[in-house]
């Protein structure tokens, strides 16, 4: 297995006056063997950083290393994604037994045969019977088809899989189903994984690492521990009031011109800190930090890191 | 449906029949026709040159004395032949030009499609006359020149249909696995834009063989000594004062032929058409079966609340064996409840289970060809069901409010937020312009919408997703509803978007005594805003319980294994998450005993003979299982495979 790094890495749509950076000068690690959960809402860049890994989105700055190298241009894939909806992501057309065929590496498993052998060895890890792959995606579940995806990703004996979104399409009675098969992948195979979700309470159960992302930047990255139980910066924190299921929230605790703040708009992302608009402990709350309006906080090395100002107050009122 | 039967019903509908009988007579006449009468049709009579029709000659004879009709008839595989050429040769140019953006990549892929744009802005006539000039008169020069002709239109097609494809996820896919672009398009993107091209090409055959017809009759075309359709069309004319069925004859064969082309092609689209516009069609987790777009009831109080003596005095909402139907199929199968004033209950269930229907029908929104029926379907003592449909939007708008998931088509995207509300106002409470925009801003304040006289005037789509919904609401409470039906109201949103919406209609709750009857699939957000817990599957009710109890009180084994399949923040990290086996039940094939009996750890056989009845516990509750005492042990994760197997 293999040590994933994004390096500074920027991603841009558009041009002129439409340009939108949608990832922001990301640093992240997925360390080998181990599995990254990438949080944040939509329009926050994580799809787009996992596309640009995976080279569907060209990279505007940095590097995306792949244990310290550069990823291989052409020939074997190191990296597979597992996408969203998988109503979209198989062809229709082919069986899913060819869909997978198509994904191992040429070479790899020379002949008909070896590769029909493949195609089921690859069916049974994800809990399908072999027999199933003559079938047509039409045919299947949408939980069969996350893991016919999930299938066709590991055929390409990748070094590293990202997974985007795999179980927000799928209802809740399977999306158990899929998590628990992410998970015990992850223990026979000891892939590393990028796994990315809007959903505090799924990445908590599958990672061992945890990256929030907001506004096209990491703003805090830790062990999935640490970071849950004592969030450093104040937008970790209020992701985590949102994912506490049961009872009513605590929202009163936070001020109302905080509580009913816009998200902003990623074609002008506001100056300094991205979540100063909306922070409670920024200078919405606190005019004199005006630090937050001017300067763009910065991570600093530290296992758990969380790019704020004001990191020790911040965990305050999460704790309360 | 499979596609041969797809084609098989196609072919039994009037056109689509006409159709093929009429392009297998064409061609059959195209293969045989010389064979028979090539001789005849090629018969020199010098006696009787230029002869009017008659018994011997039905269409009379040309200027050597030769049947004319048998001559049209001959001429069939010439002109078939020659248009299909052409056609073959558009085809080939245009899928070539079509997926060339595919194979080059973005940068050169632009330059094509721009030269193809411009080439689809000559008319097709136009192009394969000149053409026809520059390759020469000829049969030779006229299939090129009307192929070049049809290419640009079929390109532009081809792109526009690969475009699409190569944007989906299994394509992504397959670059990802390192599959190269020419396999790309053969495996993955052809396969799939293959019907309505090739719907497109019969069409397009039907044009081109009109196009020949007319280069031939202009003497562009076919060449004397061989002759087709136009040729004989050109020359019948000249004497079409003496003999008129030399020019009608052959004219006829070339309406028929192109008919049959054309004619093939409609049918043919029809066939292939609904399935493209859905290939591989998205399912969403929250897309319960829904009937086309509904408008959205306005809630306003012009009509009094009667008071009403009854045993339910405080009841807002009695619903009582609602049945929702679609034809055959009966996703609602059953479903009672009451709703008190100021409460809020929740309904959760799977896709399929019929929450949504539920709602809708409360709303009385369900359009044909749903059907609604109901022992009691009442709203603050009105019996919806038999108030005359006249009468509905009233006793509806008096209150009720309702908020859909998407609010960005709940809008309309062309009237400032502001004026839209306000129509409310004007439309129900009779409020003249002015006030009735006032107090449009002031329900924007309601909902918390910071600066709203100035929101008021912007559209839609200035707000965000959060920020609608929030509108939607404030829309809601123009009026002084009574209930808020709140269909997903939060699924759309961002998880923090999402408890600013919940806290809002919370607030409108306690502030006005408002009952809301709150749809989603997510149990977290029902036991946020909720006092009870309506659980659906398949149809029915299989649980109502307080949401207090919901976490240790459940009693009927779904509820449990929904209460378990979901990872929350206490979840165990070493155990698996609870697994429910087995498919969401299918409406369309209903069991005998309980719905649930298939994936329920607990099922015996008698569950799957009977359906149990939604019974009270005694402890405010209801459950419809036959083991509803039974507790089993802590769910056995290893039941996995059911899904797969």
């Amino acid at each position: 297995m293999s040590e994933l790094t994004f390096e500074d890495v920027t991603v841009r749509y558009g041009s002129g006056r439409r340009e939108m950076t949608a990832v922001d000068r990301v640093h992240l690690t997925v360390p080998s063997g181990a599995v990254v959960g990438l949080v944040g809402e939509s329009g926050s860049g994580k799809s787009t950083l996992a596309r640009a890994a995976v080279g569907l989105t060209p990279v505007a700055g940095g590097r995306i290393l792949l244990d310290g190298r550069p990823l291989p241009r052409g020939g074997r894939r190191p990296l597979q994604m597992v996408f969203q909806d998988p109503y979209s992501s198989l062809d229709p057309r082919m069986t899913i037994g060819s869909s997978i065929a198509e994904a191992i590496p040429r070479g790899a498993v020379p002949g008909a045969a070896a590769r029909r052998d493949e195609v089921a060895r690859l069916l049974d890890l994800v809990d399908l019977p072999a027999d199933r792959a003559g079938c047509h995606p039409a045919e299947l579940s949408g939980g069969q088809r996350q893991r016919v995806a999930l299938a066709r990703a590991l055929a390409g004996r990748p070094d590293v899989v990202i997974a985007d979104e795999i179980t927000s399409a799928l209802d809740v009675s399977i999306q158990g189903t899929v998590l628990n098969l992410v998970r015990d992948l992850h223990r026979e195979l000891r892939l590393s994984m990028l796994f990315i979700t809007h959903d505090l309470a799924v990445v908590r159960y599958v990672s061992d690492y945890i990256a929030v992302m907001y506004l096209g930047r990491i703003v805090e990255y830790g062990p999935a521990e640490s970071v849950l139980a004592d969030p450093r910066h104040p937008y970790t924190g209020e992701l985590l009031a949102a994912a506490r299921r049961g009872g009513p929230q605590a929202a009163d605790t936070v001020p109302a011109s905080v509580a009913d703040a816009e998200p902003a708009d990623p074609h002008h992302p506001p100056t300094g800190c991205r979540f100063h608009p909306r922070c409670p402990v920024g200078p919405l709350v606190h005019p004199d930090r005006t630090v937050c309006r001017d300067t763009a906080p910065t991570g600093d090395g530290r296992p758990h890191r969380a790019a704020c100002h004001f990191v020790s107050s911040a965990a305050d009122p999460a704790a309360a | 449906m499979t596609s041969r039967a797809r084609w098989a019903g196609v072919l039994r509908t009037p056109v689509g029949a006409a159709a093929a009988v009429l392009l297998g007579a064409v061609l059959l006449l195209a293969v045989l026709a010389p064979l028979l009468w090539g001789g005849r049709a090629d018969e020199v009579d010098t006696a009787h040159i230029l002869a009017p029709a008659s018994a011997e000659h039905w269409a009379g004879t040309d200027n050597l004395g030769r049947d004319i009709f048998f001559r049209v008839l001959v001429a069939t595989r010439t002109s078939v032949r020659l248009a299909l050429l052409a056609t073959a040769v558009g085809v080939a140019v245009g899928l070539l030009l079509g997926t060339l953006p595919l194979l080059l990549g973005p940068r050169l892929g632009r330059l094509v499609t721009a030269a193809v744009n411009i080439a689809v802005a000559f008319p097709g006539l136009l192009l394969a006359l000149s053409f026809a000039v520059i390759f020469g008169a000829g049969a030779s020069g006229a299939v090129p020149a009307i192929g070049l002709a049809i290419a640009p239109a079929f390109a532009r097609l081809t792109q526009t249909l690969a475009a699409s494809v190569a944007g989906r996820d299994f394509v992504a896919a397959a670059r990802i696995a390192g599959v190269g672009r020419v396999r790309v398009l053969l495996r993955h993107v052809l396969p799939n834009i293959a019907e309505p091209l090739l719907v497109n090409a019969t069409m397009a055959a039907g044009g081109s063989l009109l196009a020949f017809a007319g280069l031939s009759f202009l003497g562009l075309g076919v060449q004397a000594p061989d002759y087709d359709w136009g040729r004989l069309l050109g020359e019948g004319l000249n004497g079409i004062y003496l003999n008129p069925a030399a020019a009608l004859v052959p004219g006829v064969a070339v309406v028929l032929a192109g008919l049959a082309f054309n004619l093939v092609g409609e049918a043919a689209a029809k066939a292939v058409g609904p399935r493209t516009a859905t290939a591989g069609g998205r399912k969403r987790a929250t897309d319960d079966a829904r009937p086309t777009p509904t408008p959205t009831p306005t809630p306003t109080t012009a009509v009094p609340v009667r008071p009403q003596q009854s045993a339910q005095a405080d009841a807002l909402l009695i619903v009582e064996d609602l049945k929702v139907s679609f034809g055959p199929v009966t996703p609602v199968r059953g479903v009672g409840f009451t709703l008190g004033r100021g409460e809020a209950v929740g309904i959760v269930g799977e896709s399929g289970s019929g929450k949504s229907l539920t709602a809708l029908a409360v709303a009385q929104l369900i359009e044909r060809p749903g059907r609604i029926e109901a022992r009691r379907l009442e709203l603050l003592g009105d019996d919806l069901l038999r108030t005359p449909p006249r009468a509905r939007p009233r006793l509806l708008g008096t209150s009720l409010a309702m908020v859909f998931q998407d609010p960005m088509t709940s809008f309309n995207p062309v009237q400032r937020v502001g004026r839209q509300l306000a129509e409310v106002a004007e439309q129900h409470l009779g409020h003249r312009r002015g006030p009735a925009l006032a107090r449009a801003v002031d329900r924007l304040r309601a909902v918390r919408i910071p600066g709203a006289a100035r929101r008021a005037r912007q559209f839609p789509h200035e707000f965000s997703g959060g920020m609608r919904q929030r509108a939607m609401i404030g829309m809601g409470l123009m009026g002084e509803p009574k209930l808020i039906i709140a269909d997903e109201p939060t699924t759309a949103l961002d998880v923090t978007v999402q408890r600013q919406v919940l806290a809002l209609l919370a607030d409108v709750r306690a502030a006005d005594d408002v009952a809301v009857l709150l749809i989603s699939h997510d149990l977290g957000v029902v036991e946020q805003v909720c006092d009870r817990v309506l659980v659906m599957y398949a149809g029915r009710i299989v649980e109502d319980l307080p949401v207090a109890r919901l976490r240790d009180g459940a009693r009927h084994p779904y509820t449990r294994a929904l209460l378990g399949a979901v990872p929350d923040l206490a979840t165990d990290r070493d155990q698996p998450l609870v697994v429910i086996p087995g498919r969401p039940a299918d409406p369309a094939a209903p069991t005998p005993g309980c719905a649930f009996a298939p994936r329920c750890p607990l099922a015996d056989d008698h569950c799957k003979r009977a359906d149990p009845a939604l019974i009270e516990d005694g402890s405010g509750g209801r459950v419809a299982c036959w083991h509803a005492e039974q507790r089993p042990e802590p769910a056995p994760a290893a039941a996995t495979e059911g899904e797969g197997r």
